[in-house]
């Protein structure tokens, strides 16, 4: 078991080096003629989630050598899960494809489906779906759901689901109900405190030129629009603030705090990661609603890399939050049996609960 | 082939109470017996017990023996059971695959889950089209049939893996009047054709058609049981939730109104 | 056993699968195994990427897009639906290269506080021609091959039939649940829901559709799983294909060709060796 995850790590860091090594022959900065340059930091991230797909294939593979099987991968993956998995990755694609074509706001909404099985059945269906999603809304789905270049964006789909997994893995999307005021404010006060710092980190990043290299914003030639675009941004930080209390204070679930601090997280991973496909492959275009901050910030004096993260920092956050709270009411909204056969449904239940399965003569499944 | 039920108690995943209790029920090999009881009275889960699908699928507890030709299968997992075995639904959508763009691909999923040799696979899929009398439905989308159409499409994908029983849960229930009589007539000519079936149902007049002996659930414990005849006509059964067959409900209000019923035959 | 009279009737025995099923496309092109065909998809939508510039992407378009869909018949339709896929990207990535292009220096147009430069005309056209090289190259495996015809292949050459079942799946549930939600906005409409309006009443409209479509789809996964089950689904082992798209010596060595070719042109790339 331990020489899988040996095998793993060991892969994962020779890609990293590798990649790193790879990547850093570039020049930075756009080369009209040579598109395939990569910024130093932006890459990072790309490189670790490939990285992380290597690392699998040599854990499935050592798995596989040992025992000819792959049981700790596809216990994940019950008839139930199988089942679920084409419904989440529709709802991805339908809601995904809404925002992305009728709706030109700066959000994405294309995880639902995607966090749902990550918070059920563990993350390697998570990714899974993730991956199928973006695969699928490219190569086979007909116009008008079709979306070009989700399927370059299917890395990071596979790593929010990984997330996901994870999250619901650790019990953080159990509900927690009817605590007192000391735990939600407890809670309160630490997610706003993670929101301030990450807020904070944002800001110091943008206006200092150590960050991921090249950032350099021409504040002069552009006040307005940087101005407009900071208070947009506090807008957003604040109405999560807003939204968070009032969840949390008004249904006394602790597990909003949980919830917001989750989708902080994988939306800072994600954006990670898709900002340098975005800048490398679509020069920071994508058709949706996105592509305008991306203007903005590339007005403002920022280069592709920095505004495409920019404008990742800004999208993400907002929009996995959103998505895990939504997952977070569905689950809410499903019965408790229907979410313990799940391979990971008993940790998203509510544990004050006892179950009143007695043993002596009643027996459950053997097979 | 004969299906055993002795004993048998199940309780759902985290309820309190068992949702049956000390079922006794035997299925013999061209037999056909009628499940009846009001709703919640444990219909539908005596059918997943008796299909297996409970506890394995399912989750939860039971208790009690179930044989299949004297064999206990508490260690047979579903998918071996699934080839003795088959169950049918009431909804008739949810139980298409959705990967078959004909209903040829559709009832031919069953056999190629098994990895039968390819040839063994079309056979049967014919086979089992023909015995329904839907082989002109083999290259329709089942997508576009109308419930009854593929209540009887899933009916074929069961009949495929050439089980020895068939369960029937409810199959009409969901069905308009046309899909009723589509379905109902082709159970009638698969028990006349000699299959084991149980089949659950709230419209007694099919059990009153194609069943020799019916059950009659009330709470999850048999109420009552017996040859078909007698236990439809029995006057408690109303008491027990279940409407009798509308021929015996014509024959009690043409009693009550005073008018000879057997001048009511035609 | 169940029916057993009319299951083992012997002239039946005769029958194959029907016709439709399987079924080979109109055009040599159709023919092709499906996987050469993705191969050739994937390797030109990479390759635009990777080539950069203005001739790479318009060679690429005109070789493995355009040829192809002449020999398959299908150029109308191709243009006309890949212009629909790549229309809002591309006036989205024109625009925005045009106006905001940051090293800009040859002025051409000036609308207020916004500047069109000659460079970032450039830069849009070259973004422009990778773009419409994905896009052509995504649009024609679209119509030239259908899904489950790759799931197929994919599952003959040791996929799981699990992840084909999901890919298959998904492409059927994506219409049902489209169909789904336009009921339940009937319904919702003829209850009083507001539909029309402003943004903000849209969105709101929006939660009593997307709820019950999404929990209705989910209501449904314990029964769908009961049913695949007792078909034997979860029966491990490989399951037995009706048919498999064909595929040649010839089509192996091209894919691996092209994969190799690509491989090389990436390494010239991060090499430096092509300019």
């Amino acid at each position: 078991m331990v020489i899988r995850w040996i095998v793993a790590l060991v892969a994962f860091l020779i890609m990293v080096f590798v990649g790193i090594a790879g990547f850093g022959n570039f020049e930075t900065g756009i080369d009209p003629d040579n598109f395939f340059d990569a910024e130093g930091a932006n890459s990072f991230a790309l490189i670790g989630a490939i990285a992380l797909v290597v690392a699998f294939v040599a854990y499935a593979a050592t798995e596989y050598a040992q025992t000819r099987a792959f049981t700790s991968i596809s216990s994940q993956f019950d008839t139930r899960t199988i089942v679920l998995m084409p419904i989440a990755i529709a709802i991805n694609i339908i809601l995904g494809a809404t925002v992305a074509n009728a709706l030109k706001i700066p959000v994405y909404l294309d995880s639902i489906g995607t966090i749902l099985v990550g918070a059920l059945a563990g993350p390697i269906p998570g990714a899974l779906t993730g991956l199928l999603s973006n695969l699928l809304w490219t190569y086979v789905l007909p116009p008008p759901f079709q979306n070009g270049p989700a399927a370059a964006f299917a890395i990071v789909a596979a790593v929010i689901g990984l997330l996901a997994g994870f999250v619901g893995r650790m019990g953080w999307l159990r509900p927690r109900p009817n605590r007192p005021i000391g735990q939600l404010g407890v809670g309160a006060v630490l997610s706003v405190g993670v929101i301030g710092a990450m807020a904070w980190l944002a800001y110091l990043g943008w206006t200092s030129p150590a960050f991921s290299g090249e950032v350099n914003f021409n504040v002069e030639g552009s006040d307005a629009i940087f101005t407009v675009l900071g208070w947009l941004v506090m807008l957003l930080v604040a109405g999560t603030i807003v939204g968070l209390l009032a969840v949390l204070f008004i249904r006394r679930d602790l597990t909003a705090a949980y919830v917001v601090v989750a989708g902080l997280g994988t939306g800072i991973i994600a954006a990670l990661i898709s900002a340098p496909i975005s800048a490398n492959v679509f020069s920071g275009v994508t058709g949706g609603g996105t592509d305008f901050l991306v203007a903005a910030l590339r007005q403002a004096g920022a280069d592709i890399g920095a505004a495409t993260l920019g404008q990742g920092l800004i999208s993400d956050p907002i929009d996995k939050i959103t998505t895990f709270f939504v997952v977070y009411l569905i689950l809410s909204a499903m019965a408790r049996r229907t979410k313990a056969r799940f391979p990971q449904g008993e940790r998203l239940i509510d544990a004050d609960q006892p179950s009143t399965d007695e043993e002596g003569e009643w027996r459950g499944a053997s097979a | 082939m004969t299906l055993t039920l002795h004993g048998v108690g199940y309780r759902y995943a985290g309820a309190d109470q068992p949702s049956l209790l000390d079922i006794d029920l035997e299925l013999r090999d061209g037999e056909v017996v009628g499940v009846a009881g009001a709703s919640e009275a444990g219909k539908t889960t005596l059918c997943l017990v008796a299909s297996g699908l409970a506890p394995r699928t399912v989750g939860g507890r039971i208790r009690g023996t179930i044989l299949l030709d004297g064999e206990n299968v508490d260690a047979w997992p579903m998918h071996r059971l699934s080839g003795r075995i088959g169950m049918g639904f009431q909804n008739p959508s949810t139980q298409l695959s959705q990967v078959a763009g004909t209903v040829f691909e559709e009832v031919a999923f069953g056999p190629m889950n098994f990895g039968l040799p390819h040839d063994d696979v079309v056979a049967r899929t014919w086979q089992a089209l023909h015995a329904l009398c839907i082989d002109d439905l083999a290259e329709r989308d089942p997508q576009r049939l109308s419930g009854g159409q593929q209540q009887l499409v899933a009916m074929a994908g069961l009949l495929a893996l050439r089980p020895a029983h068939l369960v029937l849960d409810e199959p009409t229930a969901q069905l308009d009047p046309a899909g009723t009589r589509l379905v109902a007539d082709a159970i009638a000519v698969l028990a006349a054709d000699g299959a084991s079936i149980i089949v659950a149902e709230q419209k007694t007049d099919l059990l009153a058609e194609v069943a020799i002996r019916v059950v009659v659930l009330d709470g999850g414990r048999v109420a009552m049981a017996g040859p078909a005849g007698e236990v439809l006509a029995d006057p408690r059964l109303t008491q027990l939730g279940v409407s009798p067959p509308s021929a015996i409900r014509l024959r009690r209000a043409a009693e009550a109104a005073g008018i000879d019923p057997e001048r009511l035959r035609g | 056993m169940a029916g057993r009279e009319r299951l083992t009737n012997p002239p039946l025995m005769n029958r194959g699968v029907p016709e439709i099923v399987g079924r080979p496309g109109p055009t040599a092109y159709h023919r092709l195994n499906p996987l050469t065909k993705a191969t050739l998809a994937t390797i030109t939508a990479v390759a635009a990427v990777v080539l950069g510039g203005l001739v790479g992407p318009v060679v690429l378009v005109l070789v493995a897009v355009i040829g192809p869909a002449i020999v398959a018949g299908v150029l109308l339709r191709l243009i006309r639906t890949a212009l629909l896929l790549s229309l809002p990207i591309a006036i989205s990535a024109f625009l925005v290269n045009l106006f905001f292009f940051p090293d800009g220096v040859t002025v051409l147009l000036r609308i207020g506080p916004i500047t069109a430069t000659a460079e970032g005309l450039a830069f849009a056209l070259e973004i422009l021609a990778r773009i419409v090289a994905i896009s052509g190259a995504v649009t024609l495996f679209y119509l030239t091959t259908p899904p489950a015809d790759l799931v197929v292949d994919l599952e003959r050459r040791g996929v799981s039939p699990r992840i084909g079942f999901v890919a298959n799946a998904s492409v059927q549930t994506v219409p049902a649940m489209v169909e789904r939600a336009v009921q339940i906005t009937a319904a919702q409409r003829a209850r009083g829901l507001d539909t029309e309006g402003s943004l903000w009443r849209r969105v709101r409209g929006i939660v009593p559709i997307v709820g019950p479509v999404i929990l209705g789809s989910i209501a449904e996964v314990e029964e769908r799983t009961m049913a695949l089950e007792a078909r034997g689904f979860a029966r491990p082992g490989r399951r037995t294909l009706l048919w498999s798209p064909p595929d040649t010596v010839f089509q192996s060595a091209l894919r691996w060709g092209l994969l190799v070719a690509l491989l090389a042109l990436i390494v010239a790339r991060m090499t430096g060796v092509w300019a």
